[in-house]
């Protein structure tokens, strides 16, 4: 008796995937920076809801953007310090090869650290603006959208707000401590597409705003149901 | 909502009093008949306030689902808000359409307004405009009448609520009523406090320490003080006069109206008549523009008609308009909302050369409307135009001018500049966003504090 796959449209997921979101409001904290060389200071004693803010909630303060975005300390650098060579190093650290904000925070150090060696007068250097570090205070919250199906799972992905995106897909890393995303881990975890897992995993959010990413996540989902 | 006001300000958010019709810079223009002159002695009846679902076409139906699941979290908290003024100017704008809000959400929210007598709301436009940084001398007579209106109302008003917001320095000593209230306490600053008087602040700042936490526009608003301090930027509604969705009939008829050619590039500014707006800078920088592409100007303001300065300030900008055709200035009334409206959208590009702001409204009302707009860069301004992202920063008359030829040659980026603008306002400076904001608060203040 020859065997045949099941076909995916009726794959049950092993768990429904439970949409949640999160709400952030902005805390204006005691650390600022005008000068690089106060920003490394800062950059080594700031909470770690600063590297947070500066790094991962400010991709959805500016989920439109494609081009030019990455964080605030490289957009800091750029506009207020006229430094492109510091300002590209910086937003080339993605915050999706970071399980931990005590490594991001690290990196970022790190290439500050290594532009003022290479650039010492630039240090005390006054800056156009002062850098203000902020944090965020979070609310997790769960949405109307329950997925016990990945037809379910689809809608969810077109119908969610872009906070939600963001929750699940940009800072679940830090809850998961691995270098995926939520969605990701359910489709290889509890629904079994491992390629449409990875696919997901793949898609660039430094170069698509978060609406791109959302409309990416549902080809990959439609393309693995068919 | 409850709105206990006996007196309100009569001085410290006034807006400008009736103005006559626009008025051309040049005698042609003057001459010319209007066809269909409008009766600026009246304002319009009042709109009522829109419901949460009205914005559902605006921001979508997950975000007020978060927005209701926000709101059950802290349902049945009451909030009291006490302002100094119940008509006029950006802070009763903006609560005329919180309050309704959070009680359609089920959190009670009370409106108190401060009363005083002239004396009092002399000494607070004075202490406002030294919290902004200008020369003042605080006298005992000033610190006593602060003081003696503060506890005046403090003893007129009860604070039953679970959080009470004091809006601005004038009811700020307010505080001294948390004794006897088991309320939250939040002191919302709406004003720039980056170079306050140190004497003004001196007076104020043991009474903000007391408070749970400080709120404030910009972060560069904000003081070292031993209180959490939060960043809520100022928001639109988008569904007010000044920003709804208007017919473009309506646009067109506002434009016929003011002489403005719809078939030509418009440049616009809209602000009052004040020389921290830069208006003459803007007639400079559209001269300079000029000389390399085709292009009106369109100068929409008011304040020349009851403020002595405002009219200087118009004249000025008059004589450096000289009797330039293009140049269009019109002194408006301040209802004239929907007008403001009709001619931001007719703009080709939006301009705000200011030298000193707030945090610039009329540039987030540019970049919801889609505009690509070119700003000073000071006060809350950068908040809202990332340069080359969201619009242009300018530091000077010259690079306003570079802008302006500069966008006008380069319609797709400008386009781009304006998609992301609009999207920047809708992602964190709609009233929808303030709403999540304070509901948050009071989750993290009263509610998580059990």
């Amino acid at each position: 008796m020859t065997t045949t796959a099941q076909p995916v449209l009726v794959r049950t997921p092993v768990k429904p995937f439970y949409f949640n979101t999160s709400a952030h409001l902005l805390r204006i904290t005691t650390f600022k920076a005008n000068t690089l060389a106060e920003l490394l200071e800062a950059l080594r004693v700031c909470p770690d809801d600063s590297i947070f803010q500066h790094a991962f909630r400010t991709l959805q303060e500016h989920h439109f953007i494609r081009e030019g975005f990455s964080n605030d300390f490289a957009h800091w650098a750029l506009a207020a310090c006229n430094q492109p060579g510091l300002a590209e190093q910086l937003a080339s650290v993605d915050v999706r090869e970071f399980t931990s904000l005590s490594e991001l925070r690290e990196r970022f150090v790190q290439i500050v650290e290594k532009h003022l060696q290479l650039n010492p007068s630039e240090g005390a250097r006054v800056a156009d603006e002062t850098f203000y570090f902020c944090a965020s205070d979070i609310v997790i919250m769960p949405t109307n959208f329950v997925a016990g199906s990945m037809q379910d799972f689809a809608k969810g992905l077109r119908e969610v707000s872009v906070h939600s995106i963001q929750h699940h897909f940009i800072e679940a890393r830090l809850r998961l401590k691995l270098m995926s995303n939520d969605f990701s881990q359910w489709l290889h975890e509890d629904v079994g597409l491992t390629d449409a897992a990875r696919a997901l995993n793949r898609i660039d959010i430094y170069t698509a705003t978060l609406e791109d990413v959302r409309e990416q996540m549902v080809r990959i989902v439609e393309r693995a149901l068919t | 909502m409850t709105l206990a006001n006996t007196q309100p300000a009569t001085k410290e958010h006034d807006e400008p009093a009736l103005s006559a019709q626009p008025v051309p810079t040049h005698p042609e223009r003057r001459a010319a008949p209007r066809p269909s002159p409008r009766t600026w002695e009246t304002p319009p009846v009042p709109v009522p306030a829109p419901h949460l679902d009205d914005y559902q076409a605006i921001v979508g139906a997950a975000e007020l689902d978060e927005l209701r699941f926000l709101a059950r979290e802290v349902k049945g908290k009451t909030v009291k808000m006490v302002n100094s003024t119940a008509v006029g100017g950006g802070v009763a704008e903006m609560l005329n359409r919180l309050v309704p809000m959070l009680g359609e959400l089920e959190v009670t929210t009370h409106w108190d307004v401060m009363t005083g007598g002239n004396d009092f709301f002399e000494v607070t436009k004075a202490f406002h405009n030294a919290l902004h940084g200008s020369e003042y001398e605080l006298t005992k007579a000033a610190r006593e009448i602060f003081l003696a209106y503060n506890e005046q109302n403090r003893q007129r008003m009860q604070f039953p609520e679970d959080m009470v917001v004091i809006h601005d320095p004038q009811p700020a000593a307010l505080i001294a009523a948390r004794k006897d209230s088991h309320a939250r306490w939040v002191w919302r600053c709406h004003i720039d406090l980056s170079n306050p008087n140190p004497q003004v602040w001196g007076l104020l700042r043991p009474f903000i320490e007391q408070y749970d936490a400080a709120i404030f526009s910009s972060q560069s608003f904000a003081r070292q003080l031993p209180i959490p301090q939060y960043l809520f930027y100022p928001c639109i509604d988008p569904l007010s006069e000044k920003n709804k969705e208007i017919e473009e009939s309506f646009v067109q008829k506002v434009c016929d109206e003011f002489g403005v050619d719809r078939t030509r590039p418009i440049v616009t500014q809209v602000s009052r008549f004040d020389r921290l707006k830069d208006p003459v800078g803007v007639v400079q920088a559209f001269k300079l523009a000029r000389k390399y592409v085709d292009c009106q100007l369109v100068l929409a303001g008011g304040g020349a008609s009851d403020d002595p300065e405002g009219a200087v300030v118009l004249k000025e900008v008059k004589e450096a308009a000289g009797d330039d055709r293009d140049i269009i200035i019109l002194d408006l009334p301040p209802w004239c909302a929907l007008e403001i409206n009709a001619l931001q959208r007719a703009s080709t590009i939006v301009v705000q050369k200011s030298i000193k702001e707030g945090f610039g409204l009329t540039v987030t009302e540019a970049l919801w409307k889609g505009k690509p707009t070119i700003a000073g860069a000071v006060g809350g301004i950068p908040n809202q135009i990332i340069h080359k992202l969201t619009g242009m920063l300018v530091h000077s008359v010259e690079g306003c001018a570079y802008q302006i030829r500069y966008l006008l040659t380069h319609p797709e980026f400008a386009a781009q500049l304006g998609r992301n603008g609009q999207a920047h306002v809708k992602e964190n400076f709609l009233m929808t966003t303030n709403v999540r904001r304070w509901l948050l608060l009071l989750r993290i203040l009263v509610r998580d504090r059990g």
